[in-house]
């Protein structure tokens, strides 16, 4: 069968071709496979001792695990940003992006499903969540539609890009009938998942800082400004280490995205915070102590005010075309904008949804080092993940790896 | 050995690889996820190995540990695997020279089906009474003590209800140890299913204000007391966002959960509104003295850890006609149980005829716990 | 995936609320739950007050220096003087004020067996709590129904509820202060362990 044939080759060049690079590429996948081991380490101990390695209890639950999990489905599904204008609308400006950013969506998406499987009390019995051989309560409980999502984005995410670069490979156009559909889709499905994902939190009347209807929108604004500036972050990366070239117009396309997407995102958290503030019940209780500390506890007093005007300077620079073209400012606010959000919406969005508890009781949450060992290891194989894939694909897209002259790029 | 048969799995008719698999969902390709690596084995080759590995554990593992922690932790996935790939290698020619006796090889034999049985709620009453005889006679094989687990299903015309009496209530906590007794609850982390908080007089119902980790002469002067614990929702927001269903509502209104089908996603503490839930974050202990041994599957059995837990209102007790050990241990009456179905029970006269209040009514989870005052 | 988001509607129960529930399912219970077994042990009679019939626990065959006219052979006030053997020395009232209370407030004087009412009507030891719904008119009521007090056994019919003197010493009926009670917890072994030096 000729198609397995190809495949088969594919999967043999691409090992190749992730196995042999710079000096500074090998000690890059060196680092981040040592950092995957001691999470692994850390993982081990926890799954022998029990969720009682971590900082979490019974007044707060959920953590750093959950905090990151809610961030990263946002960054996965940022991917859209991109697939719509290239896929859809035909803006040639993002095609070489959206690879890298599909790339990313991937990496992404297996890092949201590490951190809930890091996350469970028995992740030996989670078969119990398969639909047919275990009981999947679908449709009443919000976390099956999540877990439906995120692999269907998943699935979307693999099987678009692995067909162009498959098509790429053999030397062929990859045929639009064939993969606009599934973009199309994929668009609709990068904003199902983040909504979900909020819908999770959303829907709890228990908790009165989630149970709030701007939280599915200002996830998906702030989703959309962190996603595409870790891609421009990615980009840059790219377009400095490797041939791939990545004209500045498509970064500063990016960059629009970020720029309107943090605006949005800002106002949201404005209108928020008057909410909570200007007329405070015993509900704004949870902001309170996000934001100033309640009755001597404040904990997430540092984290939160780096936060803020981490997010404003970096909003406001990018409102400015003069800034914003500047790629040295742009790269600075990017990473200022994703930090900013990836504290706002992780430790900043879980953690307070459960203090103070039901009936008040005020006891903080700080991540053990386990906890933080495991978070960091499962960063790193995102990276090493996302690394692969961005190599191989750049490779087919620059025309290294091709089906045709598989002896000679073996060889090389 | 056709396991099939004796697997309590809700679809009898897929094999075991897949089942395995299943367990496998994860992103931890890398290996620290036990079952991904039994992939390639066949049925009978994780059986095996799934004896010696819980063999060998067994040995030096404390009487109150669960059985079925053996397959959850990682240093005995790797025994397993070790063990598998030597059957696969024919280094070992029979089971019989690396399974010391009998009743190994039987405890290793309930540890699988209980590893792979289905979820209570779907059990029948035939597939009820083999996972607690399973259970009891692990138990007996683990420590050599005899413990008594029930499962009995609600009765008929029965709905429980509770009325907790706010003038009563003196603050002695006989409650909170009768009830810790009662259930097994583990040890070292010192979990309690009700906390009774300490309010000021003339200041209402201010629970952030209230203590309820107090421990001085009571009851102090100017100061009134209220216990919480599960109120049994009629509309339990707990069980709706359950991915398994492992916890629900059984017809005579207790919520209960599947320790053994339990995920441990905390997704249901999260949604408790009442603080109700409990989390073992660690192993639970208690010391073989202070077991309990007359339980119930979905009450006060010994659970394991990284599971959901959660008062039942002494399911184990209540189901029997006994009051919850809360109530009987109440020196002052604050605490009335009974039938909301039965016309002439005491607590529907409390309900029917005292001004009575819920918390947190607002929510729409319809609570069967109210709080009445003289 | 419109199809998805109405079936996951969630299904409205057949009942409003749980108050609507009972009101329409609730009959007097038949089950074959009792708590006959558990009431085995205890003797108890069996008395009817306003619309309430229900168990309480028998009293005569609990006090251990009954039957009291085994000493009380005269009537109480015979009794009084300094040749008499001295008795009930453990016993001290407190209970109201002595203006208001004293021993044969409850206690039949001429018939020591019995206690009696305020004008001066023979009530059976065993019926003691016809002699506190005296004053006590409100906890009788919510007595009576159930909401005062504590049930023998289970919560499964047939009720037998605890009468007053089961709980309330008639001599010192108020509960005291004490500390609580602590089971497995660090306080309470910081505690034994500052008890011990």
């Amino acid at each position: 069968m000729g198609v397995l044939k190809v495949f088969k080759s594919l999967v043999i060049d691409s090992l190749d071709t992730i196995t042999k690079g710079s000096v500074k590429y090998h000690i890059w996948m060196g680092f981040l496979t040592l950092v995957m081991l001691v999470g692994m380490y850390c993982y081990s101990i926890q799954l022998d001792e029990g969720l009682i390695v971590t900082g979490m209890s019974d007044r707060v639950s959920w953590g750093l695990y959950i905090s990151n999990f809610t961030f990263l489905v946002g960054v996965a599904a940022a991917a859209v940003m991109l697939v719509m204008p290239t896929y859809v609308l035909h803006d040639i400006d993002f095609k070489q992006a959206v690879l890298i950013g599909e790339g990313l969506a991937v990496a992404a998406l297996i890092m949201c499903l590490a951190f809930v499987v890091a996350d469970m009390g028995g992740p030996s019995v989670l078969w119990h969540m398969m639909p047919g051989i275990g009981v999947f309560n679908f449709p009443n409980s919000m976390l099956t539609w999540d877990v439906i999502v995120l692999n269907g984005y998943l699935f979307i995410n693999i099987s678009i890009p692995f067909y162009i670069l498959f098509r790429h490979y053999q030397g062929k156009e990859a045929k639009k009938s064939v993969y606009v559909p599934g973009a199309v889709l994929s668009v609709f499905w990068a904003v199902g998942i983040h909504l979900v994902t909020a819908f999770l939190y959303q829907g709890l009347q228990a908790r009165p800082f989630w149970n709030n209807a701007l939280l599915g929108p200002r996830f998906l604004a702030s989703a959309f400004a962190a996603g595409p500036a870790l891609i421009i972050l990615v980009l840059a990366i790219i377009r400095s280490f490797t041939a791939f070239k990545i004209p500045d117009k498509t970064i500063k396309k990016i960059a629009m995205i970020v720029t309107v997407a943090a605006q949005i995102n800002l106002i949201m958290l404005i209108s928020e915070l008057f909410k909570e503030f200007y007329a405070p019940t015993h509900h704004s209780e949870s902001a309170y102590y996000l934001f100033f500390g309640l009755h001597g506890k404040d904990a997430l007093l540092p984290w939160i005010w780096t936060a803020i005007p981490l997010n404003v300077l970096a909003t406001i620079t990018l409102t400015f075309n003069r800034f914003r073209n500047n790629l040295k400012i742009l790269y600075v606010c990017c990473f200022l904008l994703f930090v900013a959000i990836w504290i706002e919406k992780g430790f900043g969005l879980i953690v307070p949804g459960f203090i103070p508890g039901p009936y008040g009781k005020i006891v903080e949450y700080l991540p053990t080092g386990i906890e933080v060992g495991v978070t960091i290891g499962i960063w790193a194989m995102g990276a090493f993940v996302f690394t692969i894939l961005a190599k191989t694909s750049i490779s087919i897209e620059l025309g290294e790896l091709r089906y045709k002259d598989k002896k000679s790029s073996g060889a090389k | 050995m056709s396991e099939s048969k004796k697997r309590y799995s809700l679809d009898l008719g897929l094999n075991k690889n897949e089942v395995t698999s299943g367990s496998c969902g994860c992103g931890k390709s890398q290996g620290s996820c036990n079952s991904h690596k039994e992939e390639e084995l066949s049925p009978d080759e994780f059986y095996e190995a799934a004896i010696n590995a819980s063999i060998g554990e067994e040995r030096h593992r404390d009487g109150f540990e669960q059985v079925f922690d053996v397959k959850m932790d990682r240093r005995t996935a790797f025994k397993k695997l070790t063990a598998s790939l030597l059957i696969g290698a024919g280094a070992i020619s029979s089971c019989t020279s690396v399974v010391k006796d009998a009743d190994s090889k039987e405890k290793a034999q309930i540890d699988w089906e209980e590893q792979f049985k289905g979820n209570y709620k779907l059990m029948t009453d035939e597939e009820k009474e083999g996972t607690i005889n399973r259970l009891m006679r692990s138990y007996e094989l683990r420590t050599g003590n005899n413990i008594s687990m029930t499962a009995e299903n609600a009765e008929d015309d029965v709905l429980f209800g509770y009325a907790f009496n706010i003038s009563k209530c003196q603050g002695y906590m006989n409650c909170v140890s009768a009830c810790v007794e009662e259930n097994n609850q583990d040890r070292n982390s010192e979990m309690q299913y009700i906390r009774i908080h300490e309010m000021k007089d003339g200041k209402g119902l201010k629970f952030d204000e209230a203590d309820d980790n107090y421990y001085h002469e009571v009851p102090a002067k100017d100061h009134f007391y209220m216990g919480t614990q599960c109120f049994h929702c009629d509309n339990p927001p707990c069980v709706e966002v359950c991915p398994v269903q492992a916890t629900w509502k059984e017809k005579d209104g207790l919520v209960v959960i599947d320790y053994d089908w339990c995920v441990g996603c905390r997704y249901c503490m999260a949604a408790c509104p009442y603080d109700g839930r409990r989390f073992n974050w660690g192993k639970p202990e208690v010391p073989e003295a202070e077991v309990n041994k007359n339980q119930h599957y979905l009450g006060n059995r010994l659970r394991k850890k990284g599971v959901m837990e959660k008062c039942t209102f002494c399911v184990q007790r209540s189901r029997k006609g006994k009051n919850p050990a809360c109530v009987e241990a109440c020196p002052t009456g604050a605490r009335i149980f009974g039938n909301l179905l039965d016309p002439k029970s005491t607590i529907r006269w409390v309900l029917e005829n005292k001004k009575v209040f819920r918390l947190k009514e607002d929510l729409g989870t319809d609570p069967k716990f109210w709080y009445f005052m003289d | 995936m419109l199809i998805l988001v109405l079936s996951s509607c969630k299904k409205e129960g057949e009942y409003h609320s749980v108050s609507d529930k009972v009101e329409a399912e609730g009959k007097p219970y038949h089950g074959k739950l009792t708590s006959d077994e558990l009431l085995a042990g205890t003797e108890l009679i069996e008395i009817t007050e306003g619309e309430h019939t229900f168990l309480i626990p028998e009293r005569e065959g609990q006090i251990k220096s009954f039957a009291c006219i085994e000493c009380h052979i005269k009537p109480l006030s015979n009794m009084k003087g300094l040749n008499e053997k001295k008795a009930h020395w453990d016993i001290q009232l407190n209970h109201a004020n002595g203006e208001i209370m004293n021993c044969i407030t409850c206690h039949n004087a001429d018939d020591m067996n019995s206690l009696n009412t305020l004008t001066g009507k023979n009530i059976n030891i065993n019926l003691s709590h016809k002699v506190c719904a005296q004053c006590h008119s409100s906890q009788f009521e919510d007595w009576k129904g159930g909401a005062h007090g504590k049930k023998v056994a289970g919560w499964a019919p047939p009720r037998a509820s605890m009468t007053c003197v089961n709980c309330h010493n008639p001599h010192d009926p108020s509960f005291d202060t004490r500390w609580p009670v602590q089971f497995n917890t660090q306080k309470a072994i910081e505690r034994e362990e500052g008890l011990d030096h």
